[in-house]
């Protein structure tokens, strides 16, 4: 096998939103070629927004919401458990990120005042703000990331990262086309790998048909463990409202301030927000489940020519191919309620609260290692968290790396490595990686999925343990099945983080997100803390407490409740 | 009876020895690519995809879906300078 070595000063893995403004901020102060940016598959059409965004939707406009006010909302949104400092760190520097992102060509929706067009969609503020060419948002980054002189190399799967005594040393993976090894030495590296989405199995049974980019497997919640940074939040599950079957997002957030609203099969709304939380879910998941079953996105009250605008965007943008979905079934928004259903569960801290554990600097416990975006839990941040915080990690390595030297013999490391990657070409006739992960996937559905419980995650446990044994039967035919294959290593590693922490947490909280049958109640005696996580010196996984830093932005109890109670009272639901 | 069960037995220890076995199947897949319109060695479709399940099929010469691995995102589609793409709705979620 042929292998290639390269050093950087940098190395970005992953190059979506947050490896993008990562590598660019990097670049901007580094010798052209210094900054390694790997990326799976191709920038243009890489990560979470490969088809773009149709907005932002946690940006803090003056005028229209201040810092404070947004780290209070997500403060109550994640049930009180955040680093109140990382959440402000992103809020102060998000709208100069916004001014950046203008600079650099994207569009953001105005009115005829040409102030800023927030709307609201959170439960107290209003921080979303439409891009009307939001499709457009890859070319603007991948035309930046060339100009910035990033040395970008695509196809490149991470597949561990390198150490010397405790902090980074780089990155080894291979090239999903050619199957060549690739060692990258550097001084620190970011990770922007994005969520772990391919962990539960979506009801489709179609292992590809999720919510998040397929590629975005959990590659950088695994990479993170291996290298022995904590995690946090692991059990605080993403779990989406979603276009049942097709599994894209039904877009409330678009549709919300143009009227369109989330109801019951009565056509009542039930839900006073329609914003992404656990407790949202939670009343979701009680409507889907009973007589007033199942939920439905309305658009048919609507005026044709809002529909042509939700159509205009939700049909170019984000989830494209939505139109066709809806035609192919003879639907149509003016006619029909859009059926609504869960989706399969993640990890992701764009939406939820799960990743690797970063303060408000983007460092891990690793020195030398910071990561961004969908991995690092900075909860609720989005694409502008994610873009937000890539160009903080460059910020805070730039000035790492001037006391770091590249490391020398990392021979050990790297010829193990090489071994394991290359492992399943040995067995050309072992089992296929899709059947290896289905499996692991519905059992995640079986025992992960909430409602939680002991005896569910316990038994859980024990089969993605087994499977962790059964990894060494799967094979390989080709450099495309390897990265399957290291894919299945990344999908049950999650799996085993997402039942051991969801043991560990023996209260409920975040609504459906984490929620016990065994412990139903919200625990703030024993659990207002983070459950995070650690691979430790004997290669186990281990788990622990880590207190809530004292808030920077006070929140009295009832505050600290206020994404509690969002479903509709009786008298108010007739009237929709 | 009790033979049926020391065979069963005896059976469970051979099964997790005895090797593997495959066999080949067809799946329907959602992207159609236009032979007529598609440019042999133009590969932006196959750069494109997000999920690298395109590639230049050897006996035609030009891209073709390999796996049914589509999150049917329509990059292909959008990219393809010649329109020679149409990604369907995979047949699970139809």
């Amino acid at each position: 096998m042929s292998e290639s070595i390269i050093d950087a000063d940098i190395v970005v893995v992953g190059g979506g939103s947050a490896g993008s403004t990562a590598a660019i901020r990097a670049a901007q102060s580094l010798p052209r070629g210094r900054v390694v940016l790997l990326e799976k598959a191709h920038i243009k059409r890489s990560g979470a927004i490969a088809i773009g965004m149709d907005g932002l939707n946690n940006a803090i406009i003056p005028g229209h919401a201040t810092a404070e006010q947004y780290v209070k909302e997500i403060t109550m949104a994640n049930d009180g458990i955040v680093n109140q400092r990382a959440i402000m760190e992103y809020a102060v520097n998000s709208y100069a990120m916004i001014e950046e992102l203008d600079r650099w060509g994207v569009k953001f929706q105005k009115t005829e005042s040409g102030d800023f067009d927030v709307k609201k969609v959170h439960h107290r503020g209003s921080y979303v703000l439409p891009m009307p060419e939001g499709y457009d948002l890859k070319k603007i980054l991948t035309r930046v990331l060339k100009r910035a002189g990033v040395r970008i190399e695509n196809r490149v799967m991470a597949t561990r990262l390198l150490k010397d005594g405790d902090r980074i040393a780089g990155v080894l993976g291979f090239d999903t086309r050619d199957g060549e090894f690739v060692v990258i030495r550097a001084k620190a590296v970011i990770l922007c790998c994005g969520a772990s989405g391919r962990l539960g199995l979506p009801a489709s049974g179609y292992l590809y048909g999720t919510y998040e980019n397929p590629s975005n497997a959990g590659d950088g919640y695994s990479l993170a463990y291996h290298a022995g940074a904590e995690l946090t939040g692991i059990e605080c599950f993403q779990i989406n409202p979603l276009i049942k079957d097709y599994n894209g997002p039904a877009c409330a957030y678009v549709t919300g301030p143009l009227g369109g609203h989330t109801v019951n099969a009565q056509g009542h709304r039930f839900i006073e927000s329609d914003y992404w939380s656990g407790h949202m879910m939670m009343e979701f998941y009680r409507e889907l489940h009973s007589e007033n079953g199942p939920v439905y996105l309305k658009l048919d009250h609507l005026a044709p020519e809002t529909l042509t605008e939700i159509e205009r965007v939700l049909h170019r943008t984000e989830r494209p191919s939505r139109g066709r979905f809806h035609q192919g079934r003879g639907k149509s928004y003016g006619q029909d309620m859009v059926e609504m259903h869960i989706s399969e569960i993640g990890l992701c801290s764009g939406h939820s609260g799960s990743g690797v554990w970063v303060n408000e600097r983007g460092e891990t416990t690793v020195p030398g290692l910071y990561t961004a975006g969908d991995m690092a839990c900075v909860p609720h941040n989005y694409l502008l968290g994610a873009l937000t915080y890539g160009k903080l990690c460059a910020q805070h390595a730039l000035d790492y790396i001037g006391d770091v030297e590249i490391s020398a013999d990392l021979s050990g490391q790297i010829e193990a490595e090489r071994a394991r990657v290359f492992a399943p070409l040995s067995r050309p006739n072992g089992i296929p990686h899709h059947q290896f992960e289905y499996k692991v996937r519905r059992l995640v559905n079986d025992y992960l999925q909430p409602p939680k419980s002991a005896n569910r995650l316990q038994t859980g446990l024990a089969h993605f343990m087994r499977a962790n044994e059964e990894l060494g039967e799967v094979g390989a035919n080709s450099p495309h099945e390897l990265m399957r294959v290291m894919e299945s290593h990344f999908i049950r590693d999650c799996a085993e983080m997402a039942a051991r922490s969801s043991l560990y947490r023996t209260e409920s909280r975040w609504g459906l997100y984490h929620y016990r049958q065994d412990f139903p109640k919200l625990d703030d005696e024993n659990w207002f803390a983070h459950v995070n996580l650690k691979k430790d010196s004997a290669g186990s996984m281990s788990l622990f407490k880590r207190p809530v830093a004292p808030y920077i932005v006070p929140l009295d109890k009832a505050e600290l409740r206020g994404y509690h109670g969002l479903r509709v009272a009786q008298e108010s639901a007739l009237s929709a | 009876m009790s033979e049926l069960c020391d065979r069963e037995s005896a059976k469970a220890v051979q099964a997790k020895q005895v090797g593997n076995a495959q066999t080949v199947r067809n799946f329907d897949v959602p992207v159609i690519v236009d032979r007529a319109k598609c440019i042999t060695g133009c590969r932006i479709c196959i750069d494109s995809c997000p999920v690298d399940c395109l590639a230049v099929n050897p006996e035609t010469g030009k891209a073709h879906m390999a796996f049914d691995e589509c999150w049917y995102c329509l990059a292909c589609e959008i990219d393809c300078p010649k329109d020679a793409i149409t990604v369907k709705i995979p047949f699970l979620l139809r």
